[in-house]
């Protein structure tokens, strides 16, 4: 009985935090949806004028657009891996930062692939990739697991949602009636019995194994995508590991300055707190000696290959892109690792600037993966106009990037309209769990 | 500490001066070398003749240490009683070689005994002394048959020198040498010795030839006291063409994917799919089961 009043106490709580609009909130929402406006006007021009009015051309067909894809992708595996991790773990941070961690997940995995279809030419034709589609292309293979993990993944969310919006459907009588109605319809009448609860329970955990597993595959598939190419700077066996260990870098990267954003707005400081943003901290400091270790291996394996192609391209990348290299490769992670190898450096503010300079690193990493490899072909460009041969980006693709930047963060605040970023049903698990033990101690002194 | 300073800049510029080749002068005493003078020639399979010369300077104490002498003017005598008769003249290269081809329709003085001489000479400079080296030679004529008979492939060869009546004198006592064009080098497939100035053999038929199963067969006398280096070759089509092996094939650009990948695909995705469907039957268990107990409430 007691366990319903203290769900009535926290739906009392969070309630507010989700159906209170400020007039700071409005403006940031209305200035989020005329980023995306303004993508939408690039991406119209872009569907009438096609292809050149971006930066991309036929040597380098690829540019922002697909490193936003992976820069995405990564996010979503990222989160799904820590997700699934904390979930069946137990791990005692999951309450603070599980649901952020989760629309991260969903969020990223829902825009991540709409930059993937920015680079198709012929939009039209985007059904042949499923009609003539063959089993042996790594690019159907991601389609396919893009695919099943994306459904995998809104699963996952809604079956931790589902507690969260009971609590929500019992205790929130002065709600909107649409409001009502639909956390009726999502909570799919779960009254949180001990039968409903352990087979809410048995499901979740098995799907947080299943996430963790897609993410891996997923973002392996990814990976390949290049590293089965024979391209210089793409062929490399430790490209699937690298991509995925550069991925969990720059997903708790996100997810500590979400932390950062979301503590400081909803003044959550009871619930996410110092300790949680220094243990994000170590694991961001493990990853980005693992990610550096990676970087170093890459490169210095086509330093030492004598291959003509790959010289090339470390010419290029030591030239023409020079201070990304040195960026991407040096300040993104010497930075974090510095700040956050010294515990003196440990504080919210110097954890979150660390996990900037990392995110920040990683896109531009991702950069450097994709253009100069598409910038030193190994046949010899000649007699080509100059932006055949360079890439630069255009305001068009910056626009429908900025878009999807928008996009995340506005369906990441919807969503926390729609539901408590700090799971109710959690905070309920935890006191559930210890009043068990408390009984299970008294019963035992009892029997002594 | 002036001082101090002073030694070791002094220190590194002796040792940049020694670490720099080009601030000792190099001077070669001509008499601390022996020279090393070399004359061939080759009667190649064309019938052309080719005269070589090799000139290299050698420290008579370090036989490691040689330098080819490079310009100097070799001339190429044909000898006949006495009389010479100046073949041709030709510098010697950066190797040390001085190089002179003359073709089939050259004609050369024979002494009375028929053999050619040659005489490949340097006459003195300032530097060097002269030297010349002297070779005595029979003109051999090589005669290479390839022919097949009944599927038996045959090699013959007729070796002669020619009188000073054009008859055929067969070659005595020599050792000659059968092989086949190679990529890199000839690969013998046949040594013997003559008497009469014939022999023949079957050819082996288990040669790879080119694409189009040609084979380049040679027969050559090599430093021969009377006969010089003699070199005949023939193309003949003997060569069985080595299909490659099964090549390779990236089975993943074939017309249909290997089973394998059918097998592990279709396992992972059935795997994957029937967890979801499992949980959404867990799912609509869950729905059911609320279904029921609100019904319970109402009632």
């Amino acid at each position: 009985m007691d366990l319903e009043i203290r769900k009535r106490e926290l739906a009392k709580e969070f309630y507010p935090m989700i159906s209170k609009t400020t007039r700071g909130s409005k403006i940031w929402i209305g200035f989020l949806i005329a980023i995306i406006l303004v993508g939408l006007v690039a991406f119209f021009l872009q569907i009438v004028k096609g292809h050149e009015i971006t930066g991309m051309r036929d040597n380098v067909v690829w540019g922002i657009y697909i490193i936003n894809f992976i820069f995405f992708v990564c996010l979503s595996y990222s989160g799904a891996f820590i997700a699934g991790i904390l979930h069946f773990f137990k791990s005692p941070w999951k309450n603070s930062v599980s649901r952020i961690v989760e629309i991260i997940t969903i969020l990223s995995i829902m825009i991540g692939p709409i930059f993937i279809l920015l680079c198709i030419g012929r939009l039209d034709r985007l059904h042949y990739l499923f009609i003539y589609s063959r089993i042996q292309s790594p690019i159907a293979w991601d389609v396919l697991a893009i695919l099943t993990d994306l459904i995998g993944c809104l699963l996952y969310l809604f079956l931790t949602f589902i507690p969260d919006f009971a609590i929500l459907r019992d205790n929130c009588e002065n709600a909107p009636k649409w409001r009502r109605k639909l956390y009726k319809y999502l909570a799919i009448g779960y009254q949180d019995t001990k039968s409903q609860r352990d087979r809410l329970y048995k499901i979740t955990k098995t799907m947080s194994v299943m996430i963790v597993a897609m993410a891996i595959i997923t973002y392996t598939v990814l990976a390949w995508i290049f590293s089965l190419t024979l391209q210089p700077g793409w062929n490399s066996t430790i490209f699937a590991p690298y991509f995925i260990v550069a991925g969990i870098y720059s997903g708790i990267g996100v997810i500590i300055i979400a932390m950062f954003l979301i503590r400081k707005y909803y003044k959550l400081e009871h619930y996410i707190r110092k300790a949680h943003f220094i243990g994000a901290g170590i694991i961001l400091l493990v990853m980005s000696l693992l990610y550096g270790y990676f970087t170093f291996s890459e490169y210095f394996a086509r330093w030492f290959s004598h291959s003509t192609a790959n010289h090339f391209l470390l010419d290029t990348l030591f030239g023409r892109y020079f201070w990304e290299f040195i960026f991407a490769n040096y300040i993104g992670v010497l930075v974090p690792i510095v700040i956050l190898f010294v515990k003196k450096f440990r504080t919210i503010k110097s954890i979150t600037f660390a996990a900037v300079i990392a995110v920040l690193g990683l896109w531009l990493n991702r950069y450097l993966i994709v253009v100069p490899t598409l910038e030193t072909p190994y046949i010899p460009i000649q007699d080509t106009r100059p932006e055949f041969i360079h890439y630069s980006s255009t305001w068009i693709e910056w626009a429908l990037s900025f878009a999807g930047i928008a996009a995340f963060v506005l369906f990441f605040i919807l969503l926390m309209k729609l539901i408590p970023i700090i799971p109710m049903s959690g905070i309920i698990d935890n006191e559930r769990e210890h009043k068990r033990k408390q009984k299970e101690v008294t019963q035992n002194n009892r029997l002594w | 500490m002036v001082t101090k300073l002073f030694q070791y800049f002094v220190i590194i510029l002796f040792f940049g001066f020694m670490s720099n080749n080009s601030s000792f002068a190099q001077k070669i005493d001509v008499k601390n070398y022996k020279m090393l003078y070399k004359f061939n020639t080759v009667k190649q399979y064309d019938n052309s003749r080719f005269f070589e010369v090799s000139f290299v300077a050698n420290n008579k104490k370090d036989r490691k240490i040689k330098f080819p002498v490079y310009g100097a003017d070799i001339k190429f005598i044909n000898v006949v009683n006495d009389e010479e008769f100046l073949l041709g003249t030709v510098k010697t290269n950066k190797e040390g070689y001085a190089r002179l081809i003359l073709s089939e329709n050259q004609t050369y003085y024979t002494d009375a005994e028929g053999y050619i001489n040659f005489i490949a000479r340097f006459e003195s400079t300032e530097a060097l002394k002269s030297i010349e080296k002297e070779l005595a030679i029979k003109d051999v004529f090589l005669e290479l048959d390839l022919i097949e008979i009944d599927s038996i492939k045959k090699v013959t060869l007729n070796a002669y020198t020619l009188d000073s009546l054009k008859t055929k004198i067969p070659l005595e006592e020599a050792d000659v040498i059968f092989s086949v064009g190679g990529f890199i080098s000839n690969l013998p497939i046949k040594e013997t010795s003559i008497e009469d100035g014939k022999f023949e053999f079957e050819f082996p038929d288990d040669i790879p030839g080119d694409v189009e199963g040609n084979i380049d067969v040679f027969v050559s006398i090599e430093d021969h006291d009377d006969y010089g280096n003699v070199i005949q070759k023939k193309k003949v089509a003997w060569g069985t063409f080595q299909k490659l092996g099964k090549q390779p094939t990236l089975t993943l650009w074939s017309h249909y994917a290997p089973i394998w990948m059918y097998v592990v695909l279709t396992i992972l995705l059935v795997g994957v799919w029937s967890n979801y469907i499992y949980s959404m039957i867990n799912l609509f268990r869950i729905k059911k089961e609320g279904k029921i107990l609100e019904l319970e409430s109402e009632n």
